[in-house]
């Protein structure tokens, strides 16, 4: 047998790789055996999240609607339990944590043993000094202070975080979420995660038993977290306390308030309303009954419901005569004697004595039901929904909350699936022309148009955020360009919508005189519309504030109240008289409060507090005896 | 189909040893104990499933008959090829297109690519009537096609198992050793430039090497001068680089400098191993592992639960089995005299030896961490049936030898 040469350079080449590797590994366990041994036991050395501090959410002056506070929270390291029954029992007793849940934790959390698990938060600190002395028999349970928001009033448009659930969890664990993460679960809270959150930072903790540096790895590898941005709204706190207050107790229903020209929501209300700080503990049983009591009041009424529109419609199908010269701003249609007749059917009016022959101006004035019923006989469905579409009112409008409703307009094809082939179309084309039957608007979508109305035509797509703050500031153009698109109204069409939308209120015998403010005009419209939801009708009223420009439009809806003259118009004067009053107030500029300016603030900003009092040297006296 | 006279026991017997070396070793790495609540994940009946799986696929290769294993061989590699192409198009898996995945079992064509690369490269440069330089061109040739395309993956740390190959087939196939050595000369001037004093040292022993190789003057003279000049120019160009590209270079040779990363996992490993000291915290109780530091520790970091529970006594055993089952192999490739077959046993062995050597260096340390597992013993379907095959080869040379002495 040839020795040959290659099999010695294989020899060779065996034995000097593994000799390094027995020579390593007799290194690492047998002379370092003991200290490693050492590190092994203190379990010490890991990777620890940094949570980052969520952004805050101010209004529009910088004053907080929501913000963080410190709070106190349990964690589990489970990987350290010794005794799991007495664990238990201790869980159960204190935190009310049931053994079998805890027992899903764990198991949940096998792979990470040494992650720790938040159990519970929120703890009040009585209950901490209470437990401390127990807590010893458990090294596997820890106490941590971390934060938690706190919402300043009662809303819907904030929304809450929560723990993140099972499913959102394997949804978005790529994104850098944990199993303890918090995350925006409605509202801008979650429309706006992304902004809010920031980026958890990582530490390494590599200490023994005595607190001293295992010097595994270099110091200051820590990653520290990129804290969450703050977030600025349209909303004007006072007017939003304002409009709350003056909500009618005991009725349900929603108001919009916002700025014409720019769009933005200056108070967003919809009652009943909820604490979201509810959300933040652990909630009991009774308060969730509390929660989906009859009234709904987890429901935003503002982008959530979407009911029929009644009146306030009206400007759209008086828009598409007008526009398509069916008739002009002078012409007289049927003349109502309590209803109409059309074909073998009478359709009323809600006046049943009647308002005789009207044109487009007076129709609106007194909500002539019968000028728009004679009016929807000369148009086509599919005009009318097209009108629809293009005016925003069907579909959603884009506003930045999560799952919002959408406007509904049937057409012809939806009508023969819902209803059969041989369903008569007119009979419905006059109902939509009032804004009644199948049609669905949500109270946003209508503050939107009434608000383009206002604004000659031009349509906003409604929002609540202004801009960002912090690490930071981009405006909301700048992160998500707003929608702004000409309605397909002409401009001679929408100056006579406004000369009736100025009647109805200012005019003598217009329905929306309750509207009328102390000064500025009010233009609006009244709505009162039969529902499937009970016998009295939703009150709408849809009105704009005008002084020596187009300032504010208002939304207010109130679920079966009855007449929206009679009811929705006069808050609606209520919000008007408050923002006249305050008018220097709301339209004053905030200062950029001294957290939030950076560098290039400095310069254009109030030097004075920059400067450091000069500093003083105490001369160093010495005492002799 | 076993010719007992030819067929080689031992070598079987020691890979049956490893493969249950390893199931035991996976069984512990998938199971986790808290208190009194254990948990078993399915990854070890996996593994014995697979383990049955590739012994069933020696029995098959010993089976087929030579011919056709000879005709298989260069289809086998095109395919191959063509796969290593596809699998680029794949979504990518932590980053990177390694895996194709049929129903939970992952298959990575690379893994594969090993063994008919070494196939296909024996089979050329075994050809009569070659010389030299031809062999080193077309070995060459050949492992450049596979290679290229694993490096878009993209999966350095494989790419360095096929160079280890063809350099060990390379010297199977009679080429000088001064060859071998000339091709890895740069790479050793370029890590002894990293301290100064070392450069001469190695230049000196280079040059000894050669001129003891009987090279010409010249030749030697001009090797010995590019590798001075490839030794000084290393610090310039490192400058020359920016300063990430650095960063992730010396990361990648010094994992500990992302904690957060590759160096989390080397240091837990580390502790692991080092705190199962002489005798090991024995089987299934080891409290790193239990306690999860390490993620995936049934794969790339299978050594760590074996090091950590067995202890160095439990390490020496592992490496002592490596040791004689690399000896075995080695022996062989001295007893076949077909060229081809000993060049591609070569390769195998170099293949295997490699991986080895990176796994279990990278576990304690030693190595730059790459994603290579350690043969027969990481968790890893596809990857413990290519291994076995291999050493099926190897045992079907055997088998099919003409004349015992």
């Amino acid at each position: 047998m040839t020795k040959s040469y290659a099999t010695l350079v294989y020899r060779v080449t065996l034995i000097v790789l593994f000799s390094l590797l027995l020579g390593s590994l007799f290194r690492l366990q047998v002379i370092k055996g003991a200290k490693y041994q050492r590190i092994a036991e203190s379990n010490f050395v890991r990777i620890r999240r940094i949570t980052a501090t969520r952004g805050e959410i101010y209004d529009n002056k910088y004053r907080p609607i929501v913000s963080n506070v410190p709070s106190h929270n349990l964690f589990l390291t489970s990987g350290k339990i010794h005794n799991f029954p007495a664990l238990a029992k201790f869980l159960d007793r204190n935190f009310g944590i049931k053994e079998e849940d805890l027992h899903q934790l764990v198991l949940k959390q096998r792979f990470k043993t040494y992650e720790e698990i938040l159990l519970a938060d929120n703890i009040q600190y009585e209950k901490i000094l209470m437990l401390s002395e127990q807590m010893n028999y458990y090294p596997e349970l820890s106490f941590r202070i971390g934060a938690t928001r706190e919402y300043l009033y009662p809303n819907h448009f904030t929304g809450y975080v929560g723990r993140i659930n099972e499913k959102e969890y394997e949804l978005y664990r790529k994104e850098d979420y944990s199993l303890n993460s918090y995350i925006g679960k409605t509202g801008l809270e979650r429309y706006y995660e992304v902004l809010l959150r920031g980026k958890d930072g990582r530490e390494i903790v590599q200490v023994d038993a005595q607190g001293r540096s295992l010097e595994l790895f270099a110091e200051n590898s820590n990653v520290e977290p990129l804290n969450g941005l703050s977030v600025v709204l349209t909303i004007d706190n006072d007017l939003q306390k304002f409009v709350s207050d003056t909500f009618p107790s005991g009725m349900n229903g929603a108001v919009v308030v916002s700025d014409i020209r720019t769009g933005g929501i200056l108070a967003y209300v919809s009652k009943p309303d909820y604490d979201p700080n509810l959300f933040m503990q652990k909630i009991s049983p009774d308060i969730w009954k509390f929660l989906n009591r009859p009234e709904k009041p987890m429901m935003d009424r503002v982008i959530h419901g979407s009911y029929p529109p009644g009146s306030i419609f009206k400007p759209l199908t008086a828009s598409i005569g007008l526009d398509s010269g069916i008739v002009t701003p002078y012409t007289k249609l049927a003349a109502c004697v309590g209803g109409m007749k059309i074909g073998n059917r009478f359709f009323r009016c809600w006046n049943r004595g009647g308002h005789g022959s009207t044109n487009v101006i007076d129709a609106l004035r007194v909500s002539c039901d019968v000028y728009f019923y004679d009016l929807s006989l000369k148009l086509s469905l599919e005009k009318m929904r097209e009108y629809a579409v293009k005016n925003h009112l069907f579909g959603k409008t884009g506003i930045d909350l999560p799952n919002e409703r959408q406007g509904f307009f049937p057409n012809t094809e939806w009508y023969k699936k819902t209803y059969g082939k041989n369903v008569g179309i007119i009979g419905h084309k006059v109902n939509l022309s009032i804004g009644q039957g199948e049609v669905l608007t949500t109270p946003i979508q209508m503050n939107a148009f009434y608000a383009a109305l206002a604004n000659n035509g031009l349509w906003t797509q409604p929002h609540l955020l202004k801009q960002t703050m912090g690490r930071g500031r981009l405006t909301r153009e700048q992160l998500m360009p707003l929608t702004r698109k000409p309605l397909p109204i002409k401009q001679s069409t929408i100056k006579t919508i406004q000369q009736g939308l100025w009647a109805v209120v200012n005019a003598p015998g217009g329905t929306g005189a309750n509207a009328k403010a102390s000064s500025g005009t009010v233009y609006g419209k009244t709505g009162s519309a039969e529902n499937s939801m009970g016998r009295t009708t939703h009150a709408w009223f849809c009105g704009y504030l005008v002084t020596t420009k187009p300032e504010i439009v208002v939304t207010v809806f109130l679920e079966n109240a009855g007449g929206g003259g009679a009811l929705a118009a006069p808050i609606t004067r209520r919000i008007f008289d408050y923002y006249i009053g305050n008018l220097e107030e709301i339209k004053k500029v905030t200062p950029l409060p001294a957290k939030f300016r950076t560098a290039q603030d400095v310069p254009t900003e109030v030097p004075e507090e920059e400067v450091d009092p000069p500093e003083v040297v105490e001369p160093i006296t010495e005492v002799t005896p | 189909m076993i010719n007992r006279k030819k067929f080689d026991f031992t070598l079987l017997g020691l890979l049956v040893c490893l493969i249950i070396m390893g199931c035991v070793a996976i069984f512990s790495a998938s199971t986790t104990v808290i208190g009194q609540h254990v948990s078993i994940q399915n990854h070890w009946w996996k593994q014995v499933i697979f383990a049955f799986i590739s012994l069933g696929a020696i029995a098959l290769l010993l089976k087929l008959p030579m011919p056709i294993f000879d005709i298989i061989v260069l289809p086998m590699f095109i395919l191959n090829i063509l796969a290593l192409i596809v699998v680029l198009f794949t979504p990518a898996v932590n980053g990177s297109h390694r895996w194709f995945s049929f129903g939970g079992i992952n298959y990575q064509p690379s893994e594969t690519a090993k063994l008919f690369t070494i196939l296909m490269v024996a089979r050329i440069i075994s050809r009569e009537h070659l010389n030299e330089y031809r062999q080193i061109f077309y070995g060459f040739l050949i492992v450049l096609l596979p290679v290229a395309i694993i490096i878009i993956e993209p999966d350095f740390g494989t790419t360095l198992v096929f160079w280890t190959s063809l350099m060990a087939m390379l010297i199977a196939a009679d080429v000088p050793v001064f060859y071998v050595l000339l091709f890895i000369s740069p790479v050793v001037s370029i890590i002894s430039s990293l301290w100064w004093y070392a450069i001469p040292i190695w230049i000196i022993i280079f040059v000894l090497l050669l001129l003891r190789a009987r090279l010409s003057w010249v030749a030697v003279t001009v090797a010995g001068i590019a590798n001075v000049f490839i030794a000084l120019i290393t610090p310039v160009l490192w400058m020359g680089l920016k300063d990430y590209q650095q960063n992730r270079i010396l990361t990648f040779l010094d994992p500990t400098r992302d904690p957060l990363g590759a160096g989390y996992q080397i240091i837990q490993a580390k502790i692991a191993i080092g705190s199962g000291s002489v005798y090991g915290k024995g089987w299934l109780m080891g409290t790193q592992k239990n306690m999860n530091f390490l993620p995936e520790h049934h794969t790339d970091f299978i050594f760590s639960v074996i090091g950590e529970e067995f202890g160095f006594i439990g390490s020496l055993l592992l490496l002592g089995m490596f040791i004689a089952f690399f000896s075995r192999i080695i022996k062989n490739t001295g007893e076949l005299k077909i060229k081809e077959r000993k060049v591609a046993t070569a390769g195998i062995l170099a293949y295997l030896m490699f991986q080895s050597f990176i796994n279990i260096g990278m576990n304690i340390g030693l190595v730059p961490a790459t994603g290579i597992p350690l043969p027969f013993i990481s968790y890893g379907g596809s990857n413990l049936l290519i291994n076995t095959i291999s050493v099926g080869v190897i045992l079907k040379y055997l088998n099919e030898r003409g004349f015992i002495k």
